[in-house]
């Protein structure tokens, strides 16, 4: 859209680099057909493409088997798959206030069907868990520790090395939700004692939506929860339990693969963290300047430390959702507005009789110019603040 | 529902204010429930949006879109929020005696 400025990148980066849109676009032209169900030469490279994937999505998070890194719609299939694959009737889960509703819906309907119990850890003033807290919540019955690694929220990255730590110590399960951290955030599962991880394609990974995975250490027994075809061993009766077919069934999405492939490509070639350094210097003018606005109010933006790129406000006297169509009919600004999926985040911030806040998200196709016009916009709109 | 009255004429409104019979309205409730909004005069302007969304709503049973609205006006939606300082769904939408809108504007 012409003269759009995307500050949505948290809900789904865009645009996509050049390299993946071509990339998606020629290999799917060219190959796209079932990988591994035949032994003609296309099957095969597309095979091979899938299982580069599966390798270098490995080592980007420091995961130990390829096979154990597999795929499906997005993080909150994989959110789905983690609960109804780990927990069994009476167990505890210890997860945050910070959760999006991929976690919080899942643990709830377990809660509900009365499978489990869940313990909500809050957060600081500043945004942040401390991991004392979560271990303070161990009970003898707690399986898994589920916790979000970046808010979709208000940004803030999580003190997960910690977490993982005492989980370990602890003898209990750690699962992470790296949404919005898979991709822009170093995430070193051995090191962080992290045993499971749910990532999606679309958002920093640079992906196209509709692709997403798991990341499943070793000797994690996890049991598969859906099952179908998967071009091997067809006679036998029941799905596959080695991986990665445990967790995947019928034909995979190529073109997504493709694009995470791609991505990542691309992401090695840049740099995470010479993407990360450009979004925050980005983020961190934007909320000096927001907070010298009068009547705008920032939430927990108070350092650059241990933050993605992720900023949420509000102006006194206009609701978000009015501040998000006022950005975008008269400064053809793209946010995103209200609860972001993650209402608890509001309720202990207090935001949710607000109707939630307006949140940007930095992408890597941002520029100082986009969040200069960013700033003068906020500016004029909270010039109409009734306080 | 609710009753307002408004200069002693009484109204069957919803929990925000919205008239539950939308046929009774005209020029003159238009006036009262821009007064009880805060909007002491209807100008030019007011009533050039008035009759828009009205018109629309008449023809599709819809209240036009923000982006739309703004465009066939060729007015920024923060004149509309001067004009109407509950905004145009909340405000203008109210006044121009539509039921509650639902997304659009």
């Amino acid at each position: 859209m012409e003269g759009l400025i995307y500050l949505d990148n948290s809900a789904t980066a865009y645009p996509k680099p050049k390299e993946v849109y071509d990339f998606m676009f020629n290999f799917y032209k060219e190959n796209g057909v079932s990988p591994g169900r035949s032994g003609y030469d296309l099957c095969i490279a597309t095979e091979e493409m899938v299982s580069e994937t599966r390798k270098i999505l490995t080592e980007l998070f420091n995961g130990t088997d390829p096979n154990r890194l597999t795929f499906n719609y997005n993080a909150s299939d994989s959110l789905n798959m983690i609960v109804d694959g780990i927990l069994r009737k009476g167990d505890h889960v210890i997860t945050s206030n910070l959760e999006h509703n991929s976690v919080l819906r899942p643990l709830y309907h377990k809660m509900h069907d009365g499978v489990i119990e869940v313990t909500y850890i809050p957060f600081n003033e500043k945004g942040y868990i401390d991991p004392d807290e979560v271990k303070k919540a161990f009970r003898k019955n707690t399986r898994m520790v589920i916790l979000n690694h970046a808010s979709n929220v208000i940004g803030t990255i999580q003190p997960v090395a910690q977490v993982g730590k005492y989980c370990k110590e602890a003898g209990i399960l750690f699962a992470i939700d790296a949404s919005q951290s898979a991709g822009i955030v170093n995430i070193d599962m051995k090191a962080m004692n992290i045993d499971m991880l749910a990532f999606t394609g679309h958002k920093c990974l640079m992906g196209p939506t509709g692709i997403g995975g798991l990341c499943i250490a070793e000797n994690i027994d996890i049991k598969g929860s859906r099952f179908g075809g998967t071009g091997v061993r067809s006679a036998q009766k029941t799905h596959l339990v080695e991986f990665p077919y445990r967790m995947e069934c019928g034909t995979q999405n190529i073109i997504g693969i493709a694009g995470l492939y791609a991505g990542q490509k691309w992401l090695r070639e840049k740099g995470i963290e010479n993407i990360h350094k450009q979004e925050i210097a980005l983020w961190d003018k934007l909320r000096k300047e927001l907070q010298k606005i009068e009547n705008v109010i920032t939430y927990c933006a108070d350092s650059s430390e241990n933050h993605i790129a992720v900023l949420s406000f509000n102006i006194r006297g206009i609701e978000a959702g009015e501040v998000g169509t006022m950005l975008d009919v008269d400064h053809n600004i793209a946010c995103r507005t209200g609860l972001q999926c993650a209402p608890i985040v509001h309720e202990q911030m207090g935001t949710d009789k607000i109707h939630g806040t307006v949140r940007f998200g930095i992408g890597p196709f941002n520029t100082d110019e986009h969040i200069n016009t960013a700033i003068e916009a906020v500016k004029e709109i909270a010039s109409l603040s009734k306080k | 529902m609710a009753i307002i009255t408004i200069e002693g004429k009484e109204f069957e409104v919803d929990g925000d204010g919205f008239l539950q019979n939308p046929e009774i309205w005209n020029d003159e409730v238009a006036r009262l429930l821009a007064k009880a909004d805060g909007i002491s005069e209807l100008n030019e302007k007011h009533w050039m949006i008035i009759h828009l969304i009205r018109n629309h709503w008449l023809e599709t049973n819809m209240a036009p879109m923000i982006r739309k609205l703004c465009q066939t006006t060729s007015m920024r939606l923060r004149e509309i929020y001067e004009l109407f300082p509950k905004g145009p769904a909340k405000g203008a939408c109210k006044i121009a005696g539509l039921p509650k809108p639902n997304g659009c504007v």
